[in-house]
């Protein structure tokens, strides 16, 4: 992919006053790069919401699996790791758009590790409930 | 514009959208993705509907508008990627993005609220 974005443009005049508040100064970046770095959010959503379903399938289809508090542990840590990471895809989305405003590099996805320690322990849970069992 | 071979519009029969790329659909079709997403990890919940069943009925309801509204906006998205790509600039839709992930907040508190009562 080409790295060097078209020559700054002036700014659009449909920009909201919400977005001018968030992503103050900077140039709009390529269209492409915008476009991308929006999917790579929705990417993200997809992920939490399939932390949420998860969640919420533990809760609702696992009361014959799990002894009541696991399985309200760990449907409450999934929900809440799928709210974490939500909100942290919103956060991600606009620190990566502000970098592309401002042409400095993309920050380190911190919602990365986060998911994988999340779903560590969601799983060493289950491990220990069977190997317990 | 584009100088670049591999990025530069097609000439003649190129896409609709002058982007080889097809950037702007497969936005469009990443959150149509979304969308489906959303309501199948709030059908879930529907499982407890003999129990709490008007407020799960809210739940789902929530992210059923949620869904419609990204659904309805669909065209509007894609015709407005194409002419910032045609533009070169293009507004970050900030409105939708934090709307969304708002939306996946609340789905998981009212989530929670459901398994803790």
């Amino acid at each position: 992919m080409p790295s060097t974005p078209p020559s700054p443009s002036d700014p659009d005049p449909r920009r909201s006053r919400f977005a001018e508040k968030l992503l103050p100064g900077g140039t709009e970046p390529d269209p492409r790069f915008t476009l991308a770095n929006e999917r790579t959010f929705l990417a993200w959503i997809r992920t939490s919401l399939a932390l949420l379903a998860g969640g919420i399938a533990v809760e609702a289809f696992t009361t014959d699996v799990f002894p009541e508090p696991v399985r309200r542990g760990l449907a409450v840590l999934l929900l809440l790791l799928g709210m974490l990471l939500s909100a942290g895809s919103a956060i991600r989305w606009l620190r990566v758009e502000s970098s592309l405003r401002s042409n400095r590099p993309l920050p380190l996805p911190l919602i990365g590790p986060l998911l994988a320690a999340g779903c560590a322990v969601a799983a060493a849970v289950v491990i220990a409930v069977v190997v317990l069992a | 514009m584009d100088e670049n071979p591999a990025t530069a519009p097609l000439p003649g029969n190129g896409p609709l959208d002058g982007d080889p790329g097809l950037q702007p659909e497969r936005t469009a079709l990443a959150w149509g993705r979304t969308v489906l997403t959303l309501i199948a990890a709030s059908a879930m919940s529907l499982r407890w509907l003999p129990d709490q069943g008007p407020f799960v009925l809210a739940m789902f309801g929530l992210t059923i508008a949620a869904g419609t509204g990204i659904y309805a906006t669909q065209r509007r998205r894609y015709r407005r990627s194409i002419e910032g790509i045609r533009a070169g600039h293009l507004a970050p839709d900030t409105t939708a993005v934090f709307w969304t992930a708002g939306a996946c907040v609340v789905l998981g508190a009212l989530g929670i609220w459901l398994v803790l009562s």
